[in-house]
């Protein structure tokens, strides 16, 4: 235990005065937890986008136009910057940048609004979208139909009011401004201890907070193949070797330390994401209320702390240098990362790429912490997950083992 | 007593043994010298000595009992102190020599005692507190050395020791060296620099090729069955010259403006005195039957450039 415990106090001591180590287990996923829960907020709320940044270029200049105008500042996701003088001016602002979309209404866009609802007959006059290459298909997509709704509703208000005038019904014309007769609801599938009700996929600092948390604690690739990589190359594990430390003792003596950290890197995300990101505009992090859900959480946590370290371990076996060690690491934190949906949500990936997810031991954690985060899962519901996890684990310790003493026969 | 007996050991890629048969006898108590070029087999002999490698064949037995017994019975008898500075660059001189004292399973009384006799005999009382990576040259060989006391072995290998430190520096640990020989350590001394190996040691192996090419205290290493000549020259020996000598003599050697010939006897030197005059050149120093651990050395291993 003494040996141990000299082990356990050195790795201490070495990751305590590790500054760029301790940056990249802390500093790092903290900040991107604030910055992507800030920035995918939107990508978490089916249908458009909000603040979706529009403005019009009325050509007509008629009533029928103003109307159409003043229907579409009544839509809760879109954001009228205003008015532009002309086309051309249009296309300025969207290339600087500055506007996403512009409505361009034609000249005789009243005329053919009200024609259209006399007649069948295809109108000539064509309503111009101008948007931003950079915004995504879907979202212009989102857009169009957004206007062409409004379009409708001013068209059958038009029908409308001609019908009420001629049936001297009046209230006719108020039927299109009223919302759906039948209020869509949207209901998370969650276990039986269902106790809030939420989203059908996961909000932004729900798939942020665990996936960075993930991310981040595989980084303890860094300080790990730091020290290993010194240890291996200043002669210091043949003179522990000599001192009959077993290297089982050693790969011991850097797991504690190094799962602790995990520990508190997991305490420090939750907090960020409860208290940090509210604070930066976002939604809080909403934790399961009941212990045994909590429980899961951290037996999840404590599944991905020994992949994290035995992944590390193992890249610090077949680094030869800390270059070495930060490219095959930082790389293959980047390749699992993007591949198990910590980077992108698996949601919004195409089939192949989600099956391709589960080759990566950072989405069988995402999954483990979803069960729980999400579908108010509990320890029976993350057995498969931290197993795998586990098993992935023991795979990377048995590998370093074998490189370690492959290595130690080859430069004695 | 340790006695090596008929030692072979092989890397798994080397398509020769980097220990081809190697016996020695290590008297108790005494400073060991083992000399070789780059790729000898001294590196391979100490880490077998350490326990870091098994031999293929044959044995290591120190006080009549087999090398892993003789661990497993006194985990703390052998230390190495290795060329690497084998520490921790981040924690404090005082943080390493705890380390390494808990590590080898030392209770915290014993840590504190040994760590402390450690500082005091390495004289690093003014730098406990400062990194290790901070410390210069010379300290970071005394901390090696330091730590490689902590456990009080009986036998320690020291792989050159004074590699990279000042003169000053060199002095103290050499000085160091022979207080703990004289405290009854058996020491086992690798290094290139010969003249510490000659000042230092009282027995002394040279190895090349993974065999022993002469073990011996130093006066039989150094006494010369054929009597040779040194000369040491105002300039490079001509080629003509050299050629000639090359030719009559048994062995020649010469490295830079020092010339080594042998046999060499009172009755034919006055004729290679002539040839030099001859040639233009009167020696700045002679000497006839004398020769120095590194001429020795120089002569037993060759003049081929090593890796």
């Amino acid at each position: 235990m003494t040996r141990l415990l000299a082990l356990w106090r050195k790795e201490t001591l070495a990751l305590l005065r590790d500054r760029h180590g301790l940056a990249a287990l802390f500093i790092m996923p903290a900040i991107f937890i604030l910055v992507m829960s800030l920035a995918l907020r939107d990508a978490f709320v089916p249908g458009v986008p909000a603040d979706l940044g529009y403005a019009v270029v009325d050509l007509d200049d008629t009533p029928t136009s103003a109307a159409f105008e003043a229907r579409l500042g009544t839509v809760d996701i879109l954001r009228e910057f205003g008015r532009l003088a002309d086309e051309q001016t249009a296309r300025r602002e969207i290339a600087a940048g500055r506007i996403a979309f512009v409505i361009v209404l034609p000249e005789g866009f009243g005329a053919a609004l009200d024609a259209a609802a006399r007649t069948d007959a295809p109108s000539a006059t064509t309503l111009r979208l101008l948007a931003d290459p950079t915004v995504p298909l879907a979202v212009r997509n989102g857009f169009r139909q957004q206007v062409e709704a409004e379009l409708s509703r001013q068209q059958l208000a038009s029908v409308l009011d001609r019908l009420g005038r001629a049936l001297m019904i009046p209230e006719l014309r108020d039927i299109p401004e009223r919302r759906p007769a039948l209020e869509v609801a949207t209901e998370a599938v969650r276990g039986e201890t269902t106790l809030d009700p939420a989203p059908v996929l996961p909000s932004s600092v729900q798939q942020n907070v665990p996936a960075w948390l993930i991310f981040s604690m595989f980084f303890v690739v860094v300080p790990i193949s730091a020290v290993f990589i010194a240890e291996r190359q200043h002669g210091t594990l043949q003179r522990l070797a000599t001192q009959q430390v077993s290297f089982g003792l050693i790969l011991a003596g850097k797991l504690l330390p190094f799962f602790v950290v995990n520990q508190v890197q997991a305490v420090v995300m939750v907090l960020v994401g409860r208290y940090l990101v509210p604070l930066a505009g976002g939604e809080a992090l909403v934790l399961p209320g009941n212990g045994s859900a909590l429980f899961a959480l951290w037996l999840m946590t404590a599944a991905v702390s020994v992949a994290a370290v035995a992944w590390a371990l193992l890249i610090a076996s077949l680094a030869r240098t800390a270059e070495q060690a930060t490219v095959f690491g930082g790389v293959g934190n980047i390749l699992m990362g993007a591949i198990g949906g910590i980077m992108v949500p698996k949601f919004v990936m195409p089939a192949g790429m989600q099956a391709l997810t589960q080759l990566s031991p950072m989405a069988w954690a995402l999954d483990g912490f979803h069960r729980v985060m999400l579908r108010n899962g509990g320890s029976s519901d993350i057995v498969l997950p931290a197993a795998a996890l586990v098993c992935f684990a023991l795979a990377a310790l048995v590998v370093a083992i074998l490189l370690n003493r492959r290595a130690r026969r080859a430069h004695c | 007593m340790i006695c090596i007996d008929k030692l072979v050991y092989r890397y798994r890629s080397a398509n020769r043994p980097a220990l081809d048969g190697v016996s020695l006898q290590i008297a108790p108590g005494s400073l060991f010298g083992l000399l070789g070029p780059n790729g000898a087999g001294k590196t391979t002999l100490i880490s077998l000595l350490s326990g870091l490698l098994s031999p293929h064949h044959g044995s290591i037995r120190i006080r009549d009992t087999a090398l892993t017994d003789f661990r497993r019975t006194y985990p703390n008898a052998i230390a190495l102190v290795p060329q690497d500075h084998a520490f921790y660059p981040m924690l404090t001189v005082a943080e390493n020599l705890a380390f390494f004292a808990g590590v080898q399973g030392l209770d915290r009384r014993t840590q504190a005692s040994r760590s402390a006799a450690a500082i005091e005999f390495a004289r690093l009382e003014g730098v406990t507190r400062q990194l290790a990576g901070e410390l210069s040259g010379g300290l970071r060989r005394r901390l090696n050395l330091a730590i490689g006391l902590l456990a009080d072995p009986d036998i320690l290998l020291l792989d050159e020791p004074t590699v990279g430190v000042d003169p000053q520096s060199r002095h103290f640990l050499l000085d160091a060296i022979r207080t703990l020989a004289k405290h009854g350590k058996t020491i086992i001394y690798t290094s290139h620099y010969m003249e510490e190996v000659e000042a230092l040691c009282d027995d002394i192996a040279i190895i090349d090729h993974g065999r022993v090419l002469t073990h011996g205290s130093l006066a039989t290493l150094l006494a010369d069955d054929v009597p040779s000549l040194h000369l040491r020259l105002p300039q490079p020996l001509p080629a003509t010259l050299a050629h000639t000598w090359a030719t009559r003599h048994a062995s020649f050697t010469t490295c830079g403006r020092e010339v080594t010939l042998a046999p060499v006897t009172m009755a034919t030197l006055p004729r290679i005195l002539a040839e030099l005059a001859d040639a233009g050149l009167a020696p700045l120093g002679l000497s006839l039957g004398e020769r120095n651990l590194e001429q020795r050395f120089m002569q037993l291993t060759q003049r081929s450039l090593r890796d």
